[in-house]
């Protein structure tokens, strides 16, 4: 990602992890190269409109539940409103 | 379009080159972009000594060898990305093509202004410029080796570094 790109922050690698697919698999239901959600996850890419609507749809999400200009917060303390225990 | 990736993450990898951090990368194109114009300024200094000629063209073909080593592996890392051989290139290696191909307009510009103010520096300074077999090869050399080379070289420059596998 280029220095004058700004960040767009996701919840890719959490979403991924969830649902129980690996990069590849990922990728190959979205039709890109493998190495392009390492780097998306990472923040390093930031994905196309069409590629994070695709993204969006096939998690069954609206996409600012996954993408954001943002950072994260962890969903737990999105879904009950406070922080975690501890912290 | 999206296109997928042939690379397959469950099989061995393949082509260490692909995993290289981006410092070596970049170390290695270095090697690429200098190699061949210090081989040649070198040779033109070896001619005028009295040196075999044999032992001339062996040491400028060792001294050509670490360039032609790295342009390889500026194509293997590239591996179709830039002549589009590679099929499917997803938008990711799209952006990144269009990228690697400004940079190489950019350092060709550098190259071409630098050359042009270097001759004209020289000719200015009461010099004659002859343009006979020996400027003539090693020009034409560099024109046909890193015209076709420098988006490779580019892309290998300015990809960050691959996420690991998991």
């Amino acid at each position: 990602m280029s220095d004058d790109q700004r960040r767009v922050h996701n919840r890719l690698a959490v979403l991924r992890t969830e649902r129980g697919l690996s990069r590849k698999q990922l990728a190959d239901k979205l039709g890109i190269n493998y190495q392009t959600i390492g780097y998306i996850e990472r923040g390093d890419y930031n994905p196309s409109l069409e590629l994070a609507l695709t993204i969006a749809q096939l998690f069954r999400l609206p996409v600012e539940a996954i993408f954001s200009l943002k950072p994260m917060t962890p969903l737990s303390e999105e879904i009950f409103g406070e922080p975690p225990a501890g912290a | 379009m999206l296109g997928t990736g042939d690379i397959d993450v469950n099989t061995p990898i393949t082509s260490q080159v692909e995993y290289l951090p981006r410092s070596r990368r970049r170390l290695l194109v270095a090697i690429a972009l200098v190699g061949y114009p210090l081989a040649a300024a070198l040779l033109a200094g070896l001619k005028h000594t009295g040196l075999n000629r044999w032992l001339i063209l062996a040491i400028f073909l060792v001294l050509l060898l670490p360039t032609v080593a790295t342009l390889l592996l500026g194509y293997r890392y590239a591996r179709g990305r830039i002549d589009g051989r590679r099929g499917r290139l997803d938008e990711r290696d799209l952006a990144l093509r269009q990228q690697a191909y400004a940079l190489s307009h950019r350092v060709l510009a550098v190259v071409l202004v630098a050359a042009t103010a270097i001759t004209e520096i020289y000719l200015a300074s009461g010099n004659t410029l002859r343009f006979d077999a020996n400027t003539f090869w090693p020009v034409t050399t560099w024109v046909i080796i890193y015209i076709p080379a420098l988006p490779s070289l580019m892309l290998t420059w300015i990809e960050t570094d691959q996420p690991a596998d998991v």
